[in-house]
């Protein structure tokens, strides 16, 4: 819906939700920037103060020391997530297709087997995993966490599938006329017109990977292979005495990277190349 | 018809090439984490729960050992939530060679076959019961064998507010003696706001509440008779309990949960205790270090046996802890972790990092510079606690971790007047001792082959 | 079979192989082995004992569990359609043509980028009764409603009160809607500018516009977000775990099932019992949401079908 057909009341209206909205969403962070920059006797008083009594910029570099490795485990977080992303989107998308722009007997009903798989919840399939990586003996090295990407996710294939559902047979039904082949199909045709949903597969993806901690404390032994979000980890202590301040420093770092991220990317995937598709 | 296919705006395509590339350097330098253990010295990887100053005290005591000698070379890690790593680790086959966890911890995997058993060992060494506090010692035990050795101990005590007591017209020297006084104390030491709300109080059994579940130490019950009887509901029990439920009836449950939430986290200047809104309360030795982080300067405090309820047999009741070193069962280097471990064990190491954590050492024999250099004024008191006859500890069973679960939520319904005493604590004796008795019955099923490879090694 | 069925055929299962092989190792095999070990006594470490039915057994019987599933439940009941409400507007709001939209959808969705130790830590601080950020705002309103109305509410007290605690886990969730409005906003860019002309030159206000065009056309997405929404709430369990300090909560009032099968596991060494709960749970999501396909087929349209 284009906006410039609404009154100026319309407009104000809207943007004030808008405004609303984003200090509803913003001001936990803002408070996880203010602690970030707090000495550590301030973070955690109520009433919570907004400015610290002095501006502890030294928490950053602190931080980044108390982690111990924190460049290493930014590499082994990017690598991870490269890897990730890269498998996501191939896997995902072929099997989409696969799913979506074929008709071939008995694919809704194994299309119903992939949704009942993401009803399965993780914790209850650790443990036999766990097992199966220890017979291969990855228990340790990174390939837990990026193999099972190229396996094709069953919320991405869910989420792609909708997508190319959306785009009109018709097109497809032209290119095989013309002599394309499925897979030629795929990539020249359908995977051009769905960018924004493969994009957000992708970035999706890259998030979950730089955020999960879970995956890696279980999979990761040695700790020249953690990750910045297990990283995180080792500024909470276990009988109260967090440095609050470095935490939040230290996630101020982390999150800083992939906001920048989204915001340049999501003019591409969310405007743009998707509807041209529409028109005929 | 056919369509061109837009093409990815180059920009993007090179900032991911670039970024793979930065990626892949960065990964792969290898930068090692550690100076040493190039020089072909046997790597042992040590886990510890530790962080902040007492991960550098322990990681003191390493550099020392490491100095020490030229064969061994210990890699110290800080990891979080290590009862839970540790587990999956060593069920996957991939578990550290030495790792530090609570003495709570210790029957379920000694149970579970996830721990080398170190009887042989200690003995080949002459570590022996002596030169230990006995409670400690005893702790490292479970169904005959030893499976660990001491790390730091702990003890709780009644830790109290001398200058609330003065402002209350009570003698600061004079801690109570029994939960009678206790509660004439609390009586003196409560104020209520012109609308009813509490301002300060006495004594809280929910602050900080982390041995709920083991209020009856101080009278004269226990939560397990023998090591297959569950007593959540003895008479002694129901007594501690019932105490308890005197709270929210004296002081009714929606002010105490008023109060409770004006309060601040435990590390900080808003910890009740601090800033005085709470004047006794039931901690452990560490809290000396909070007192000198979060309190404010004048702060005065006092430490006494938390007392107990018979005032005619004034035993000194406290709970001990331990922190323990273990050998997870397939760890690759058992003999030279075990070095390292009796290494810690000894007098001068042993003192060097109790001191550098604050706490006392689980030795018997503890030199005077000890506690000349003590930053803990109170240390002596707590030490005398773990040495006495009154020192408890938690229920060494399997089902540990559920049972002090099921009390917790029992105290939660008590303290909020949802379930008095008795209901509380019968749901958790029937659904505790049913537990244990499925526990007992798993044991007995995989008792002989378990103890038949412990008595081989 | 037409050679063409054959080739279609061939050609569907190639394209789909990625997935099926991973179906097999991640998932088959996994649910396979651990409803075996939902039928045994199993702790990690010591072998599995086949024991039959007893974990079931025990679970029917379970206080504990009956409780978990009841406040799983409830949480799914409020949880999903609020975050689909949530979801959507926000998208719509944020899909007008305003100056700095990219900046407010970057806001929107910058909690969904937060570590979830730090999104437990701010939102506790936030929930607080007594100084907390939500009660100092929600203190005036109530103060004038109490008026009104001449009742005496306080501000709840959200995580320490038994009957509040889920609905401070609802708020929490609520504010990592980000996911879901993005896909909502790729769902409305596929909106033909054309209907909205259209219907423009017909009349028709905002309120008719969506109903009868931005609705039916990303229906399918609000089907996605629906079906993820509820196979997302059924098995909550990252938030209020780290909220509670991997508690649950004031009267288990915040144990779900996720929570208590997480429990069994890695506190108490249950591993047989917790693949049981695991398989109850897996039964609930599968027939709640084959509920939620036949209910609303109907409803979807597909351009593309």
């Amino acid at each position: 819906m284009t906006g410039h057909r609404n009154s100026r009341f319309a407009q104000a209206l809207i943007y004030g939700a808008l405004v609303l909205a984003a200090i509803a969403f913003l001001t936990p962070l803002a408070w996880m920037v203010s602690t970030s920059l707090k000495p550590l006797n301030e973070t955690m008083s109520l009433p919570q103060a907004w400015v610290p009594s002095r501006i502890c910029w030294e928490n950053y570099p602190d931080s980044i020391r108390e982690m111990h490795d924190f460049w290493r485990y930014a590499g082994n977080s990017l690598l991870l997530c490269l890897l990730s992303v890269t498998g996501t989107v191939a896997s995902s998308a072929l099997a989409a297709y696969g799913f979506s722009r074929i008709e071939w007997k008995g694919r809704d009903k194994v299309f119903f087997v992939l949704l009942a798989t993401m009803m399965i919840p993780f914790p209850v399939v650790m443990v036999p995993i766990y097992g199966l990586f220890k017979e291969l003996g990855w228990i340790g090295t990174f390939k837990p966490l990026w193999v099972p990407a190229f396996f094709a996710g069953a919320f991405n294939v869910f989420l792609l599938r909708q997508f190319f559902l959306g785009i009109p047979k018709e097109i497809s039904e032209a290119a095989r006329i013309d002599g394309c082949s499925e897979f030629g199909i795929f990539l020249r045709v359908i995977l051009p017109l769905s960018k924004p949903a493969l994009l957000i597969v992708g970035l999706f993806q890259f998030l979950y990977t730089w955020n999960d901690f879970l995956g890696p404390l279980v999979y990761l032994t040695e700790q020249k292979n953690f990750t910045l979000a297990l990283g995180l980890q080792s500024f909470q202590s276990q009988n109260g005495g967090t440095s609050w301040h470095h935490l939040m420093a230290a996630s101020t770092l982390i999150v800083l990277p992939v906001i920048l991220l989204f915001f340049f990317t999501q003019k591409s995937f969310i405007e743009g190349v998707a509807t041209t598709g529409r028109k005929n | 018809m056919t369509h061109d296919p837009p093409s990815t705006p180059p920009p993007v395509r090179t900032i991911w090439n670039r970024v793979l590339c930065v990626a892949v350097l960065l990964a792969g330098s290898g930068v090692p984490l550690q100076a040493g253990a190039g020089d072909g010295r046997i790597v042992i990887r040590y886990w510890e729960k530790w962080t902040g100053f007492e991960a550098d005290a322990m990681r003191s005591v390493v550099d020392d050992f490491n100095a020490s000698q030229g064969r061994i070379f210990v890699e110290y890690s800080s990891v979080s939530q290590i009862d839970r790593r540790l587990m999956l680790a060593t069920a996957g086959g991939v578990p550290p060679d030495v790792a530090g966890i609570w003495a709570a911890n210790l029957p379920v995997y000694a149970e579970n076959n996830a721990l080398t058993p170190l009887d042989g060992p200690a003995r080949e060494r002459g570590i022996h019961r002596g030169a230990y506090i006995p409670v400690f010692w005893d702790m490292c035990h479970y169904r005959g064998h030893l499976w660990a050795l001491p790390a730091t101990p702990a003890s709780v005590a009644l830790i109290y507010n001398k200058k609330m007591f003065r402002e209350a017209g009570l003698d600061p020297e004079r801690p109570p003696r029994s939960i009678a006084e206790l509660e004439a104390f609390n009586g003196k030491l409560t104020r209520r706001s012109a609308s009813g709300r509490l301002q300060t109080i006495g004594h809280l059994p929910e602050e900080p509440g982390w041995w709920n579940a083991l209020w009856g130490f101080w009278f004269g019950g226990k939560l397990l008779e023998g090591d297959s009887r569950v007593t959540a509901d003895s008479p002694e029990n129901l007594a501690a309990y019932r105490w308890v439920q005197s709270y929210p009836e004296r002081f009714g449950a929606e002010n105490l949960l008023a109060m409770r939430d004006g309060f601040g986290n435990f590390a900080s200047p808003q910890n009740p205790f601090f800033n005085g809104r709470v004047a006794m309360i039931l901690q452990g030795n560490w809290i000396h270090n909070f007192i000198r982080n979060y309190a404010p300067p004048d702060f005065e405090w006092g430490v006494a046996a938390f007392p107990s309820s018979d005032p005619s047999n004034p035993q000194a009741v406290s709970i001990v802890e331990c922190d323990i070193l273990v050998i997870p069962t397939g760890a690759k280097h058992p003999g030279e972790a075990f070095e390292f471990i009796a290494y810690v064990n000894t007098r001068a190491p042993m003192e060097k990092l109790c001191l550098l954590q604050q706490k006392f050492s689980p030795l018997r024999e503890c030199g005077p510079e000890f506690f000349q250099g003590h930053p803990n004024p109170h240390i002596r008191t707590f030490l005398d606690l773990a040495k006495g006859p009154g020192a408890r500890t938690a229920p060494a069973v399997t089902t540990w971790n559920e049972f002090k679960s099921d009390m917790g939520n029992a105290v939660s319904r008590i303290w909020a007047g949802k379930a008095p005493a008795q209901d509380a604590l019968g749901d958790v004796q029937k659904r505790q001792q049913k537990n244990l008795d499925r526990r007992i019955e798993r044991w007995r099923r995989i008792a002989p082959a378990h103890t038949k490879s412990w008595r081989e090694q | 079979m037409t050679k063409r069925d054959r080739h279609n055929l061939l050609t569907g299962l190639l394209f789909i192989s990625p997935w099926a092989v991973g179906f097999l190792a991640f998932c088959a095999y996994p649910l396979a082995g651990s409803l075996y070990f939902s039928l045994c006594d199993y702790s990690a470490l010591s072998p599995a004992v086949f024991i039959g039915g007893q974990n079931y057994r025990d679970l029917a019987t379970d206080g504990v569990f009956w409780t978990a599933l009841y406040n799983t439940l409830f949480f799914a009941a409020f949880a999903i359609p609020l975050g689909l409400v949530v979801a959507l507007g926000l998208a719509v709001l944020l899909n007008f043509n305003v100056r700095g939209r990219g900046l407010f959808r970057t806001i929107i969705f910058l909690p969904s980028l937060v570590p979830m130790v730090c999104l437990a830590v701010l939102w506790q601080w936030m929930l607080n009764g007594e100084l907390g950020l939500v009660n100092t705002v929600l203190n005036p309103v109530l103060g004038v409603i109490n008026g009104i109305l001449g009742t005496d509410w306080p501000a709840p007290n959200w995580l320490a009160d038994a009957r509040f605690a889920k609905w401070g886990i609802i708020f929490t969730v609520l504010w990592g809607a980000g996911n879901a409005v993005v896909i909502f906003l790729a769902g409305l860019q596929d909106v033909p500018r054309h209907l909205y002309e259209s219907a423009d030159i017909d009349g028709a206000n905002f309120l008719q516009k969506t109903i009868h065009i931005t609705l039916p056309i990303i229906s399918p997405v609000i089907y996605f977000n629906m079906i993820m929404g509820l196979i997302g709430s059924l098995q909550v369990f990252a938030v209020p775990f780290v909220m509670t300090g991997g508690g649950d909560g004031p009267e288990r009032s915040l144990l779900f099932l996720a929570t208590y099968l997480y429990q069994n596991a890695f506190d108490y060494w249950n591993m047989g019992y917790a693949c049981a709960i695991g398989v109850i749970l897996f039964l609930v999501i599968l027939l709640l949401t084959l509920a939620a396909c036949k209910l609303s087929e109907r409803h979807v349209f597909y351009a593309g079908k």
